[in-house]
């Protein structure tokens, strides 16, 4: 059997050929044929097909031969593409998902005879169903049988010698695995595979069993009849992962010799003899840029994270120490050194932190990848025609913000797609392009990443909101009346607000825009939009780089201390407690002629305060449209602090969010800003009512 | 390792006081012991709940043992300890009045909890054993961390 890591293996590189199948048959579709493209996607078939097949996966195997039969019929120009053809791939390359989540367990026994069927009958159907002329194309199938090379051997040379008779070229295929390499047996057979597809291997050092086993130490050699020239089946073999270098020499029968003369001095008559030299023949090879990166459980980079946390306390500590030697022995040059190498202790432990945070970026790609398919379903469910455009999928985001960001995304491409964007009727006789066009832009904004969707569709229409919030009953007619257009436009972040005429099941399922929204907010990002009517809607996200590490105010509250995210926090009031008026039993305060209720913190933690009358600090929290003061004893200044979980055993503490460590080694707990305007907001509806 | 029914098992035991009785805790769940420091007072916990400290980094709950098994609160000494525990997925410090050793407690001479034991729940109670003209009572950690404060802390939680 297979061990984990070559399974893991396995499955990466499947996850990773699947994606590069569905982005080239989205360009083959959106730009017609280039042989690029198809030459791409025959690869990543190819490369799946002779994983699979070692792995021993039957079904995913002839799927992908199926596959790779059809792009080399498109390869070979007896074929041509069209919509339904695009379509058959599609739902092939569903099957290939739903087969590699079978592997996963996450999906039950796949049937994929009627795809197969599929594919199979448009290669019959179509044109001009013939074999090229010429026998290096026709090679493959003949070669499967291993045991060809070795009753080859004897007449090795008789046979370069007649094939270079029939128009062949006997080459000397050099081979050189990545050291790394997991499954040098895969990559062995990969590299038979691709050879076979420009013609005849006829000797391979070691015997061709041997290397399809993995029995080889860095690489391999054979002796290969093509009428391919030596760039073309270096090109081939190096697009293969994980192959180091490949040497190709052309093999002259009448002086075996190997041309390339250098390093091949001890070289003796024969073709095997060539191929022995396979750790010194090097003069020509090309070193590919492998990717150099290793997968690391995140749990170890929040270790990381920790430890590091910790080297900052300690360094302030040391700070402290050292403030206080240097004022004891100031002009003493062991104060100079000391203070030194605080400081550049100082300097790497903050650049240390910089560099995990950054190892725990992912690039939105991993979202933005996913998308492009998905247009393409809902405008053709919808009949319309969508140009799609995505820019920025390199920009970086912590993992978690991007775990999060995907279903809203997706809710608003929805949504542009399918309110936004007129029909192509339509759009024709408003005198726009045929194509609608929705593009997706992720960039940095200084310390936040901002994610615009904009769409060139109908826009919002604000007299239909009105009328639509009316009928909803969102809003009492007297108080519409007085809201501003933008208020109105605001309405579609309410719960049980949904515009579309009728629910279809690409869009108005009753997941709104309040969800959207929500999630959003959910990772401290912020979500705006502008539309002009008849030209389009542009919506904004804004999204922190990280969720670990927060700016806070930071409060002291008895002998004790507290961090508000600074997102929430509107402003902070110093007041006399003759400020405070009492509403229905509530304490509230006057800000510029609004009422802003007021929540005593040691009131609501019940812990004991230290102001002893004086004047009273009040944090402004804001969340929505939601504002409340809340109440506290000091305000000690602004901080970028490290988020911590409370822990599974406390669970979820009602107003806390979670809790970060102090320059002194202290517990601070963090304040759910959110949380407790929504709770305070409630009650004062219910005092309200 | 865990082996109640064997004959001749051995378990080794962090024996500990609160107050004037002594406890004993499987050394198997033990992660380290350390001095108290600035505890965090969490509101909307238990009242046996201290707080919160920061042990390298992470955040750690704390509990007083004393007032969970009802007794009054530990009195904070120069041997007063936190032994910090991993059980259930979950760490968590208790704080006790004094570590005293490790002992090796033979099963032969634990004995099934009595009914009752002053000031103390019995449900936390694994057994008593008799080791060196001293009695230990044995504390089944799980049932001290999740027994009944499990759901007293969700309903505080929810």
């Amino acid at each position: 059997m297979f061990t984990d890591v070559e399974m893991m293996v396995f499955m990466e590189e499947l996850e990773e050929k699947i994606q590069s199948i569905n982005d080239n048959v989205l360009l083959l579709e959106k730009d017609g044929e280039s042989p690029e493209v198809i030459q791409e996607i025959f690869r990543a078939a190819h490369t799946i097909k002779g994983s699979s097949g070692v792995m021993g996966y039957d079904k995913m195997t002839s799927l992908t031969h199926e596959i790779e039969n059809l792009f080399d019929r498109l390869r070979q120009g007896t074929m041509a593409v069209n919509t339904y053809l695009v379509d058959v791939l599609f739902e092939a390359l569903d099957k290939l998902k739903l087969l590699k989540d079978e592997i996963s367990g996450e999906a039950r026994e796949v049937q994929v005879e009627d795809v197969l069927q599929k594919i199979r009958s448009i290669q019959q159907t179509g044109r001009g169903v013939q074999q090229p002329a010429g026998g290096a194309a026709a090679a493959p199938a003949a070669w499967t049988t291993e045991g060809g090379p070795d009753q080859l051997d004897d007449l090795i040379l008789d046979l370069v010698r007649e094939a270079e008779v029939r128009g062949f070229q006997a080459y000397w295929v050099s081979v050189e695995v990545d050291s790394g390499c997991q499954m040098k047996n895969v990559r062995a057979f990969l590299v038979f595979e691709a050879l076979q597809q420009l013609g005849e291997i006829i000797k391979s050092d070691p015997p061709a069993e041997a290397i399809q086993d993995g029995r080889y130490d860095q690489g391999f050699s054979v002796v290969l009849l093509s009428r391919e020239d030596a760039g073309q089946i270096k090109t081939l073999v190096m697009s293969i992962a994980e192959i180091n270098s490949v040497e190709v020499l052309q093999l002259d029968p009448g002086e075996p010799n190997g041309e390339a003369g250098a390093g091949e001095d001890e070289t003796a008559g024969q073709g095997q003899a060539v191929a022995v030299n396979v750790a010194k023949a090097v003069a020509v090879t090309e070193k590919t840029t492998t990717i150099k990166t290793v997968r690391v459980d995140v749990q170890k980079l929040d270790t990381l994270m920790n430890l590091v946390s910790e080297l900052v306390i300690d360094r302030t500590r040391l700070d402290r120490f050292v403030d206080l030697f240097e004022s004891k022995y100031g002009s003493e040059e062991l104060a100079d050194n000391i203070v030194e190498i605080s400081n550049h202790l100082g300097q790497v432990t903050t650049d240390l932190q910089d560099e995990i945070m950054k190892a725990r970026m992912l690039p939105v790609a991993t979202v933005f990848n996913r998308l492009p398919r998905m247009v393409r379903d809902i405008a053709q469910k919808l009949g319309k025609e969508i140009d799609f455009v995505v820019e920025g999928k390199e920009t970086e985001l912590d993992r978690n913000v991007i775990e999060v960001i995907g279903d809203p995304l997706i809710h608003l491409i929805r949504n542009a797609i399918d309110h936004g964007i007129e029909t192509t009727e339509e759009r024709e006789r408003l005198g726009k392009p045929r194509q609608g066009r929705v593009q997706l832009k992720a960039s940095y904004v200084e310390s936040h990443i901002v994610i615009t969707l904009t769409d060139d569709g109908q826009g919002i229409d604000v007299s239909k909101l009105r009328k639509k919030a009316l009928e909803r009953g969102l809003v009492k007619a007297d108080t519409l009346s007085r809201l501003s257009d933008r208020e109105v436009l605001d309405l579609i972040f309410q719960p049980g607000f949904s515009t579309a005429e009728e629910v279809s099941d690409v869009s108005g399922r009753g997941v709104g825009m309040d969800i959207v929204k929500n999630q959003i907010e959910q990772i401290n990002g912020t979500v705006e939009f502008s539309t002009e009517l008849g030209r389009g809607t542009i919506f904004q996200i804004k999204l922190p780089l990280t969720l670990v590490i927060i700016r806070a105010l930071m409060v002291g509250m008895g002998d004790q201390v507290y961090a508000f995210p600074l997102s929430n926090v509107m402003e902070t009031l110093a007041i006399k407690p003759s400020e405070i008026k009492i509403i229905r039993s509530s304490e509230v305060i006057v800000v510029r002629g609004g009422v802003l209720p007021l929540l005593r913190l040691s009131a609501f933690f019940q812990v004991e305060s230290a102001n002893s009358g004086g004047k009273l600090y009040v944090v402004v929290l804001g969340s929505g449209k939601k504002r409340i003061g809340v109440v506290v004893d000091r305000l000690l200044g602004e901080q970028e602090i490290v988020i911590k979980s409370l822990g599974k055993y406390l669970g979820q503490m009602t107003g806390l969010s979670g809790a970060t460590i102090l320059g002194d080694g202290r517990v601070a707990l963090i304040i759910d800003a959110k949380g407790i305007v929504a709770d305070t907001s409630k009650e004062e509806i219910a005092y309200a009512n | 390792m865990d082996n109640p029914g064997g004959i001749n098992s051995v378990e080794q035991v962090v024996v500990f006081n609160l107050h004037d009785q002594v406890y004993g805790i499987n050394i198997e769940s033990v992660l380290e012991i350390i001095r108290t420091e600035s505890v965090t007072r969490v509101p909307g916990t238990p009242e046996f709940i201290e707080g919160v400290i920061n042990l390298r980094g992470r955040v750690i709950p704390i509990m007083d043992l004393c007032k969970r098994f009802n007794m009054p609160p530990a009195e904070i000494s120069d041997a007063t300890r936190v032994i910090i525990v991993e059980a259930g997925g979950v760490t968590v410090g208790m704080i006790v009045d004094q570590v005293s050793e490790v002992l090796r407690i033979p099963s032969s001479s634990v004995e099934p909890p009595p009914a009752m034991i002053a000031g103390s729940s019995v449900e936390a109670l694994k057994g008593i054993a008799l080791v060196e003209d001293k009695l230990v009572i044995l504390l089944d950690l799980g049932k001290v961390l999740y027994d009944e404060e499990k759901t007293r802390l969700q309903g505080f939680g929810g």
